[in-house]
């Protein structure tokens, strides 16, 4: 089941790359949170721990419902470009992801009988890093990149979970806290955006 | 109780911000005043004193900074009163910077404070984002694009350093199980840590988050651009609290990591840090204007201070912060009343202060870039001094003692490239371009007398012997 979830947490973010289009981009991290979510259930069953079950549910309703709901809404309120069509060309994106998880998984490699699960997980939990790097790097607007940076947090909370086998709570609660604050950020940058792009709304 | 009061500063400027009245704008410098009472028990009480639990612990460290940091606030709180007389700022967008300001301090004490990894994480990163608010009062286009910027660039840099959060936790979690996030049970165990590769690979990875976020390499020009599109009070918090903060965070994450291998941290941060001053030094010397100029000269003094403290000149690289966080929120404050009305040239900058107040303001932006470029008896000359003697101390007693030489000359070579450029461009200040009446305010007089009184508070006996005993 974990090895399952794992895999669609890394497919999602994969199809993310290639995706044109905003709405599909926020189902996409949508996915890629539920999947995040279910995993934390998933082990904090196995290991009957309450703090990560806790930790699974908020992401959950916040990430896989929340907050993708609410960066639609913004995204419909300014009148946000809804193409938005990545500078790396197709045929090289498929040439770089692969390249991405080769390398990953050779620089976990060293690491693999120093953490107490499986290294894989870590090695993609790495990946899944370098591969919000690059959709932050692919996209000249704003909301993909808000987006990569909402997955590049989805992956460190993916490492938390598979390299330690959960964080303290506290610090769950604190990065879920600190993830509200970008949002009303975010917010708060946009109202300017609309100003600035107000010919683009409706594109 | 003691974080209570320690936070209540803060949420008293929170709640004002929320006031419509001209009036609790007075309510800002006194809230900031405040927070000296909560700090000046830190001093009293005996240490380390754990505040809450084992999450925040005063030591005389960062009790230091967090002294330093708040007469930085009081300062900047002080210059805020006569933004609205040099830029154009909004009543609503004045009100919520002070929001976000205050948020940013809550932010701030938690990290500077904070026993516990994840909590001084949480404190960066809440810091980080209130700021990007702060960027954006100036409502330009340049200045809403370096906000996004500011966003994108700093996530990367905090997500970097959670990143090395979690693998450092990873490495000591099979000994110290939840105590693997306290600094104090790492630095106790660090010899017993089973996997001290991990603990390595994540030390590095948070360091190089850390360091990005002060704009070390290769990420030079990215706090400069952030830092000239928005007001000044932004770049004034930026060098003499942000930075503060994350170099605490440097001091305690490389206290374990010395403890683990030594070798390995002294390579890494030097190697790193030579890399980045060799870069600022020519930016520097090609710099055009005053907050660029200034802005990457914090950058060559943050990264100073991390090799002062790695190369085992510990007072030195307090002092120099010390100096460093008094010095720099002076001369970007200063730069504001220098550029008044978009006002950007340097040739004259100097020119046209009449009166008490205006011969006051000249004198003591005189005496801090003096003070900037190591001139005794400023304290940066007795820190550079320390510092480089004990990197030479400390290569004597290692298998590399010409690496450390050549690696001190060229050092040496590219602080004078600096000094010579602040030279030059104080002469130019001085003794170039037309001489324009323009206005200086009681206020920023008063902060930057501050900043000076701070300096000077330095270089007394007392506070070296304070520094020392910390060392």
């Amino acid at each position: 089941m974990v090895d399952l979830l794992i895999g669609i947490f890394l497919a999602t973010l994969i199809t993310a790359l290639f995706t044109a289009r905003l709405y599909r981009l926020l189902m996409w991290y949508s996915l890629n949170s539920l999947s995040l979510g279910l995993l934390a259930l998933t082990i904090g069953r196995a290991q009957h721990d309450g703090a990560m079950i806790i930790s699974g549910l908020i992401t959950l309703l916040l990430k896989a419902g929340a907050i993708p709901w609410i960066l639609k809404r913004l995204s419909q309120r300014f009148g946000l470009v809804r193409q938005i069509t990545p500078n790396i060309r197709i045929q090289y994106a498929i040439m770089l992801v692969p390249a991405i998880l080769v390398f990953t998984f050779y620089l976990a490699e060293p690491i693999s009988h120093m953490v107490e699960g499986n290294a894989n997980y870590v090695a993609i939990s790495i990946s899944s890093l370098f591969l919000a790097l690059l959709l932050m790097m692919e996209h000249n607007n704003i909301a993909p990149k808000i987006v990569g940076f909402l997955s590049m947090e989805n992956a460190l909370f993916l490492l938390g979970t598979t390299a330690t086998g959960g964080m303290p709570m506290l610090v769950e609660l604190g990065i879920f806290f600190d993830l509200l604050m970008a949002i009303v950020v975010i917010n708060l940058l946009m109202r300017r955006e609309e100003m600035e792009n107000s010919g683009e709304a409706g594109a | 109780m003691m974080v209570a009061l320690l936070l209540l500063p803060a949420l008293v400027m929170f709640a004002a911000s929320f006031l419509h009245t001209p009036r609790a704008r007075r309510l800002l410098p006194i809230s900031s005043v405040a927070i000296l009472i909560p700090v000046g028990i830190l001093f009293l009480h005996a240490k380390p004193w754990s505040i809450w639990g084992d999450y925040l612990v005063a030591d005389d460290l960062n009790s230091y900074v967090l002294l330093v940091s708040s007469v930085v606030g009081i300062g900047v709180t002080l210059a805020l009163l006569t933004l609205d007389r040099h830029v154009a700022i909004t009543e609503v967008s004045t009100r919520r910077f002070y929001r976000f300001f205050a948020l940013f301090w809550i932010g701030l004490i938690l990290s500077i404070l904070a026993n516990h990894m994840g909590i001084y994480w949480i404190g960066l990163e809440m810091a980080t984002l209130s700021t990007v608010y702060m960027i954006k009062t100036n409502r330009s286009a340049a200045a809403h694009k370096e906000a996004w910027n500011y966003m994108i660039v700093g996530a990367i840099a905090i997500s970097l350093v959670l990143f090395g959060i979690i693998l450092i936790y990873a490495s000591a979690k099979p000994i110290l199980g939840e105590e693997a996030m306290l600094f104090d049970a790492l630095l106790a165990k660090a010899h017993a840590i089973p996997s001290p590769f991990l603990f390595e690979m994540g030390f590095a990875l948070a360091t190089v988050g850390m360091f990005v976020k002060m704009g070390f390499f290769p990420m030079n020009l990215w706090l400069a651009n952030i830092e000239r599109a928005s007001f000044y009070p932004v770049a004034a918090l930026f060098s003499g609290i942000l930075e503060s903060a994350v170099i605490v965070g440097f001091f305690r994450f490389s206290t374990v990591a010395r403890a683990v291998n030594e070798a390995h941290l002294v390579g890494f941060v030097v190697a790193y840090t030579l890399l980045t001053i060799f870069i600022v030094a020519f930016l520097i010397y090609r710099a055009k204007d005053f907050m660029r100029l200034f802005s990457l000269s914090g950058i060559e003094h943050m990264a100073l201070i991390a090799l002062f403290w790695v190369g085992g000149g510990t007072f030195a690289a307090l002092l120099h912060f010390g100096a460093h966080a008094f010095l720099k929120p002076a001369l970007f404050l200063s730069t504001g009343v220098l550029e008044s009305s978009g006002r950007y040239h340097i040739a004259g900058a100097l020119k046209g202060y009449r009166g008490v107040r205006g011969k006051l303001f000249y004198f003591l932006v005189s005496l801090f870039l003096l003070a900037i470029v190591s001139l005794p008896p400023s304290p940066m000359f007795f820190s550079e001094l320390y510092g480089f003697g004990a990197m030479v101390d400390a290569a004597e007693s290692s298998h590399h003692l010409l690496a450390m030489i050549g690696a001190t000359l060229l050092l040496l070579i590219l602080l004078s490239v600096i000094f010579y450029r602040f030279v030059a461009i104080y002469q130019s200040m001085k003794y170039e371009g037309e001489a324009a009446e323009r206005p200086v305010y009681a206020a920023e007089v008063a902060a930057l007398a501050i900043f000076a009184v701070g300096l000077l508070a330095l270089i007394t006996p007392a506070a070296m012997h304070f520094l020392r005993s910390i060392a």
